[in-house]
């Protein structure tokens, strides 16, 4: 067998060891560098990557009628998010995701910028509401988009659908514009109320949001809480509202479109206030369908305006009331003053026309069967800045300070106003058409019932509002809201009677003799009125006149303790006495006589939704 | 009993076991709360079987080791076909045999087999200097397999085949102009290579490895992670079982190829240093053994041996922390997996049987 050379091989090996030495050095001085140089900036990296920061986002207040019967409440949903810090940088991506959500990539892109800019560690909701299959769809996305993450976070549910829909409101997240009217009272993302109560009392209804420190995986799935700060609820709200009336009011409108409020006579709160058609709240929270849209935003109908406060309709005869205020307090006439009606009148060269000869009348009678004759005689003996001053003087024509976004003020015309917004002087004529309650009024149903309330409380201008009560954080007693007190208007209490009487002889006797409900004194007046200023001229003219009168009822029971004032509006229904009337008739029959004996009961959650904010889901199926 | 086991060399097996139980126990932290929580108990089962397979070969006289050279490679070479014909796939590369409940890589023995075979051919024939035919011998027997390797496709062992080529004619007497001619033509089959051979996905790891910022949510991905890892173990490490990265998974392929990383995280750079030492000691040991070799072939091999393992430390090692392209290749007595175990084992137990045949006479 062959000897190896030694002295080579001996040589070669030495060498070989030495180079085997010399690579582990290397490798030493390799991680060296990487551990001990760099190890600070690594290990950076490393907590970068694993401790998230994320928000909690605090559930808003729970919404109650003043019976404590839930109106709002919330509910666990799944949304697909993008975090703060996954937020893609790369134009590409943005657009693939923009491609695969299907939505406009240059809206995606200024979104995510938005959120970047704002650092508030905010996430950048994509899709809310996710049901199973949305949820698959989102999974199967995040397979591809590695950044998006899906998050539990809570939603609100509108228990009574279109019960109230413009009372509540509805929420969505804030808009840039939003954000730029009112500089740092809102964050990027923040969900705020958009309309109704939920917007007017946003401040009582948020919460504040918690933070969470997390400890996540690769997947970015949470391992571990660090720390957190729990989120704050918004504080439970109690509404004016009484669910069961307010149930006896949309059902009693049906299709008719409208709009009605009930006023509690003793502080203003608001009993009942429906606008007809309604909406379900519950449909904006989503991103609406073109459809949606169009059934609702670009509808002739008009089912997003609250008409309660935001329409503005003729009063017709319900004006009156005020006419005659004006009229007794200028000294023209005395409640026994006599005016005869023939059925029709000629003042200022043009013929009036009244329903029927009613003969000669008193004031209380010409209430009570709203004779058109004697108002044109008061009209035709005032000045129109006589009316136009008592509307003023008893709160007709400012704002109610109800607390709902966006009160439309009524309008009683006045010589100034014609000569800023028409730049025409008044005509005396004009005047006759007014004091019917027709001509350039136009008189929010809000208004209105506040004005009868005025007249039912003895000339109190109360303040209507939603707002019964907040459950303070403690969870105590309800701090009962104290809405300012009412202005006294000073009217004249002989004045107060004639109208009392006259307003008790239209359902008594007058007008509206078949909405009486025996036992129970209603005071109120009807009116009829032509024109909608509000919605599609277009889409009315093509009606029969008929169709384009208003019906309404104002004013307030029971007689001798009034208790509540009421304005009901039913448009496009004819004369107010055939449907205006029996609808408060309904209502006070709830009110009055029902209320006790069987309330309605709340409403209750009939969404499909299989999320509860309080309890995981099924848990209610584990065996105890 | 000590002196029935007076074969096995303390100062070779000392430090391969200190390895071993650190291997395994950065096993165990990697596959905590994972599909691998138990691997680090299957192998430890390797390693006693392992074991016993070392006490087995080291036994033995080298000449029976050498006379079975032959059949092994032809066995070898047989089940390498049967890889590419009928073998297991897994992520697009097929290096695997079934086995029942056992799945069998013949790549990582037949890397010892050729080693005991080319030494065994070359070491028989008298010492001047290298011939040609001994060239053409070592090439041969080396680039068949290494080219049924390279076709599954698995660069990195394909790569761990080479230094049987290089050390083996090198220490026959290769003279320094030879050496250089066999680098310009591994150059070129470089360039062969990267234009014909290479599979994109191997092109890819490589302009990674040139640009790893490029692409930090694919192969770059990896090697980030790594060095983050790497890093993050600073001087002391973050404790064992504690390491961030490892624990919640932004480390890849953890324990395989980036089994080391979790020992840098948890372990530190001291712990890094311990363990380069241990496989500086078992290196040195290997190469003492070749100097007091009786004969070439056991001389040859055991260089050899200390090629194998100093190439896959390096390549391994180095490649974790960012200094050589993210290739899949396993660092002996860390990475999980029943054949690259065993195969160390036996070859450690060969290296053992020269050194204690040395001692004898």
């Amino acid at each position: 067998m062959p000897v190896p050379n030694p002295n080579l091989i001996q040589k070669r090996i030495g060498v070989l060891k030495t180079v085997a030495w010399f690579m582990i050095l290397w490798l030493a001085l390799a991680y060296a560098w990487v551990q001990l140089w760099k190890g600070r900036e690594m290990e950076r990296l490393a907590l970068a990557q694993a401790v998230k920061t994320r928000t909690t986002p605090a559930p808003r207040g729970i919404i109650f009628d003043r019976n404590g019967n839930k109106l709002v409440d919330n509910r666990r949903a799944l949304y697909l998010v993008i975090q703060y810090e996954d937020l893609p940088k790369d134009p590409a991506q943005i657009e693939a995701l923009a491609q695969a959500l299907q939505t406009d990539p240059d809206q995606l892109r200024r979104r995510v910028v938005a959120i970047r800019q704002a650092a508030g560690n905010r996430m950048l909701v994509l899709q809310d509401n996710l049901d199973d299959s949305a949820l698959a769809r989102a999974e199967v996305l995040r397979a591809r988009f590695p950044f998006l993450s899906i998050e539990v976070a809570p939603r609100r549910v509108y228990l009574g659908e279109d019960l109230a829909g413009h009372a509540l409101g509805y929420v969505g997240e804030v808009t840039p514009q939003e954000m730029a009217q009112a500089p740092g009272r809102y964050q990027l993302g923040e969900i705020i109320g958009r309309t109704g109560f939920e917007s007017s009392r946003n401040d009582q209804l948020k919460g504040v949001d918690g933070q969470r420190r997390i400890l996540v995986d690769y997947l970015g799935r949470e391992v571990a809480t660090y720390g957190q700060q729990e989120a704050q609820p918004g504080r439970s709200v109690y509404l004016t509202l009484d669910s069961g009336l307010q149930t006896v009011m949309k059902d009693a409108f049906g299709a008719t479109s409208g709009a009605g409020v009930v006023l509690d006579l003793r502080d203003g709160g608001i009993l009942a206030l429906y606008s007809n058609p309604s909406y379900d709240p519950n449909i904006f929270l989503n991103r609406l369908t073109q459809e949606q849209v169009k059934d609702y935003w670009d509808n002739p109908d008009r089912p997003m305006l609250n008409r309660v406060t935001q329409g503005r309709y003729p009063p017709g005869s319900t004006f009156k009331l005020l006419v005659a205020i004006a009229a007794l307090e200028k000294g023209i006439i005395t409640p026994a003053t006599t005016f005869t009606c023939r059925g029709h009148q000629e003042f200022y060269g043009r013929d009036f026309r009244c329903d029927a000869a009613h003969g000669t009348l008193n004031l209380v009678e010409a209430i009570a069967k709203s004779c058109d004759i004697y108002f044109y005689e008061l009209g035709a003996r005032l000045d129109v800045d006589d009316i136009y001053n008592a509307a003023k003087k008893y709160g007709l024509v400012e704002d109610t300070g109800v607390d709902l976004p966006h009160e439309v003020m009524s309008r009683v015309p006045s010589r100034e106003w014609k000569r800023r917004v028409k730049k025409e002087k008044w005509y005396a004529g004009e005047t006759i058409s007014v004091a019917i309650g027709q001509g350039a009024n136009a008189i929010t149903p809000i208004s209105l019932a506040r004005f009868y309330a005025m007249i039912a409380t003895k000339g109190k201008l109360l303040n209507p509002h939603l707002l019964y009560g907040v459950r303070p954080d403690n969870g105590g007693d309800i701090d009962l809201y104290q809405p300012p007190p009412p202005r006294d208007t000073g009217l004249d209490p002989k004045i107060w009677a004639t109208l009392d009487e006259g307003l008790y002889q239209v359902v008594h006797s007058g007008t509206a003799r078949s909405s009486a409900i025996p036992g129970l004194d209603i005071c109120g007046k009807t009116g009829t009125s032509q024109v909608v200023a509000f919605v599609d001229k277009a889409h009315y003219a093509s009606l029969a006149k008929r169709f384009r009168d208003n019906a309404l009822f104002c004013g307030y029971a029971p007689r001798d303790n009034p208790q509540i004032a009421f304005c009901v509006v039913a448009a496009n229904a004819g004369f107010g006495a055939d449907s205006a009337a029996p609808i408060v008739r309904q209502l006070c029959q709830y009110w009055f006589i029902d209320r006790i004996k069987k309330p309605i009961p709340p409403p209750s959650a009939k969404l499909p939704d299989a999320f509860r904010l309080d309890n995981q889901p099924g848990d209610e199926d584990q065996p105890q | 009993m000590r002196e029935r086991l007076r074969f096995l060399d303390t100062r070779l097996l000392l430090p391969m076991l200190i390895l071993l139980v650190m291997g395994t126990l950065t096993v165990y932290s990697a596959g905590r709360g994972t599909a691998q929580s138990t691997l680090w108990l299957k192998q430890t089962l390797w390693n006693v079987l392992g074991f016993l397979l070392l006490i087995a070969v080291a036994a033995a006289n080298t000449p029976r080791i050498f006379r079975t050279a032959l059949p092994l490679y032809i066995l070898g070479l047989a089940s390498l076909a049967a890889v590419l014909a009928a073998g297991h796939r897994i992520g697009g590369a097929q290096r695997w045999l079934v086995l029942g409940h056992l799945t069998w890589q013949p790549s990582e023995l037949m890397k010892w087999v050729t080693l005991l075979f080319v030494a065994h051919r070359l070491g028989s024939r008298p010492i001047q200097e290298v011939s040609a035919r001994d060239l053409a011998e070592a090439a041969a027997l080396v680039l068949f397999p290494m080219l049924l390797v390279l076709k599954q496709p698995d660069l990195g062992m394909a790569i761990s085949f080479l230094p049987i080529l290089v050390l083996i004619p090198l220490l026959k007497g290769l003279k320094a102009k030879w050496a250089a001619l066999g680098l310009v033509a591994f150059s070129l089959l470089g360039v062969v290579s990267w234009r014909i051979l290479l599979k994109p996905y191997q092109k890819q790891r490589i302009l990674t490895f040139l640009e790893p910022g490029a692409d930090l949510q694919g192969k770059g991905y990896q090697i980030n992670q790594s060095r983050i890892a790497i890093g993050s173990g600073g001087m002391f490490g973050q404790g064992f079982t504690s390491g961030s990265q490892t624990q919640l998974n932004f480390l890849p392929v953890k324990t395989t190829d980036f089994v080391f990383s979790v020992w840098a995280e948890e372990r530190g750079f001291l712990g890094v240093l311990l363990a380069l030492g241990l496989f500086g000691a078992v290196i040195a040991r290997i190469l003492d053994t070749a100097r007091v070799a009786k004969t070439s072939s056991e001389s040859y091999f055991c260089v050899g041996a200390a090629g194998i393992i100093a190439l896959h430390l390096f390549v391994n090692v180095g490649m974790v922390v960012g200094l050589l392209p993210n290739k899949g290749i396993v660092l002996p007595f860390f990475s999980a997996g029943g054949s690259s175990t065993l195969s160390y084992f036996l070859g450690l137990g060969a290296v053992m049987a020269v050194g204690y045949r040395a001692k004898m006479k």
